[in-house]
């Protein structure tokens, strides 16, 4: 929860800015200097697809002292539409109603907080469209 | 003379809850009694291998001179950091330090102090450091939340049940009531699992292995030393020391329903080891969550892929079944203190190879193979232990 890294984050975290190799024409998020798949240094940012599709979830009961604030809550591994596999929570909605495959789109959300006083982080979470 | 590898010595401390002892006193005392198993001198000791999580505190993370100091050791000391695989990959290191002919007797201590730690806080995020920290565990994934994903994505393809799940704790428990080492020797009856509290659907709050307090040390030596000093009346053999690689995160990785890791370190081991899956009948697995276990025993090649639950449900993988696996009891009924755990688990190898394994005493052991792994299988190490001719 450092204040630089925090912005350091900020195209990732706000935006879904990943990146596009232009050799290879992978996509991949979070973004690195080089490629991971063919190494190529000729990568360009990406913005990574708004909406997708659950593939995994379960309902967190303990976690760690940053989002203990927000237990019960429920994490997914989310398949976009471009391809990118991301892990976020899912909102807006019940752990007993969700089903595997359900379509969900992109919501900007608080995501941990620093104790009462400290820094709030914000980022993108998934409700069901 | 070859470059052989030997295990002279082992030492460990009862894993659990200890208030009154520091990191210091645990490391004393698995060493001690390391150093007296093999019989030789402090002074002949040329490197301590530390394999640790999170050391003493997250404040004093070089505990290397703490160690040297409370064993009293003059060596050089270092501190190896793989995860929940610690133990193993310090294992590694030391093997290959000898291996490459460098050092001739070096010890290996795996070690971490957890029970100063709240659970649902501070071990949660202990953990954390083992999977992606920024796009796992920061967007609300937890280390059990993602053994979660990989428990469904079993039991979709492979049809693995719950009860199948349940009866890899129920079994680890029955072994642990005859570990002395063990923290848990007790047993649980299988309707106890089944019927718990979930913590991450469809993992229940008794499923999970508990972080504890412990230390556990091995002396290792070259064929150069053990020919001049013939002093040892049994040395086991290294027959390879391996690991593999993954993703650190699950999002990132094509199939959830195996560790790559596991695979690519088990096939290296074989291969140096000279021997193939069906020569093991005893192993030492990463079983933290139920479906570790199940992952393990198949991508070991130990029964066939998708049926680790049927393997274990009809008993095959019990204490002195066609393949004992975890007859320590495994991280669950041991308990995890995390680096300790995979020199916890290559001691219960070598006392299964001596012999001394009491009322746990697996049948006809040649050999014994152990996997560690670091988070969800960003890295598996796999060693494969043997007979050394007395
Ligand atoms: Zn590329």
């Amino acid at each position: 929860m450092e204040p630089p890294k925090i912005w350091r984050e900020r195209k990732e975290r706000y935006l879904g800015i990943g990146i596009m190799c232009e050799d290879c024409k992978k996509k991949n998020f979070p973004k690195t200097r080089i490629c991971p798949d063919c190494g190529s240094e000729n990568v360009k940012p990406y913005k990574i697809a708004e909406r997708g599709t659950l593939k995994y979830f379960t309902q967190i009961m303990n976690t760690g002292d940053e989002l203990v604030f927000n237990t019960p809550y429920v994490v997914g591994l989310v398949e976009l539409e471009d391809g990118i596999k991301v892990t976020a929570q899912i909102v807006d909605c019940d752990f007993k109603d969700l089903k595997k495959g359900i379509k969900l789109e992109q919501t900007f959300r608080v995501i941990a907080r620093n104790g009462k006083e400290g820094l709030i982080k914000y980022g993108f979470k998934f409700r069901p469209i | 003379m070859s470059n052989e590898v030997y295990i002279i010595g082992t030492g460990q401390t009862k894993f659990g809850e200890f208030f009154d002892l520091n990191i210091g006193d645990l490391a004393s005392e698995a060493v001690s009694k390391a150093i007296k198993n093999a019989g030789i001198g402090k002074n002949e000791i040329r490197t301590l291998f530390i394999g640790s999580t999170v050391s003493n505190s997250l404040s004093q993370s070089s505990i290397g001179g703490i160690c040297t100091r409370s064993c009293s050791l003059s060596s050089n000391a270092y501190r190896i950091e793989s995860g929940n695989a610690s133990g193993a990959a310090a294992f590694h290191h030391a093997f290959l330090s000898i291996k490459s002919g460098l050092y001739d007797v070096v010890v290996v201590l795996g070690i971490d102090k957890l029970s100063d730690y709240v659970q649902n806080g501070t071990i949660e995020k202990i953990l954390a450091s083992s999977i992606d920290y920024q796009w796992e565990y920061e967007m609300g994934a937890t280390l059990t939340g993602l053994y979660s994903f990989l428990t469904q994505a079993h039991m979709e393809k492979y049809g693995t049940t719950l009860e199948q799940l349940a009866y890899i704790p129920t079994k680890n428990h029955q072994n642990g009531v005859l570990n002395p080492k063990a923290q848990y020797r007790y047993a649980i009856p299988i309707e106890k699992f089944l019927n718990a509290k979930r913590i991450a659907d469809p993992i229940g709050r008794f499923d999970i292995a508990t972080p504890c307090d412990g230390a556990a040390a091995i002396i290792l030596a070259s064929e150069r030393y053990i020919e001049n000093k013939k002093t040892h009346s049994y040395k086991v053999k290294i027959l390879s020391s391996s690991v593999g690689s993954d993703t650190l995160a699950l999002q990132h990785r094509e199939k959830l329903t195996e560790l790559k890791a596991t695979k690519i370190a088990a096939n290296d081991a074989y291969h140096k080891a000279k021997l193939t899956a069906s020569d093991i009948n005893l192993a030492e697995v990463h079983d933290s969550h139920p479906i570790g276990e199940i992952l393990a025993i198949e991508d070991l090649g130990l029964v066939p892929k998708g049926e680790g639950g049927k393997a274990s449900v009809e008993g095959l993988t019990a204490l002195n079944g066609k393949i004992t696996v975890n007859p320590s009891g495994g991280l669950k009924a041991r308990g995890d203190p995390f680096g300790a755990t995979g020199i916890a688990q290559l001691i219960e190898i070598v006392e299964q190879i001596r012999g001394n394994a009491g009322k746990r005493q697996v049948n006809d052991v040649q050999y014994g193979l152990t996997q560690n792994v670091m988070g969800t299988g960003v890295m598996s190490y796999v060693s494969i232990l043997g007979r050394g001719e007395n």
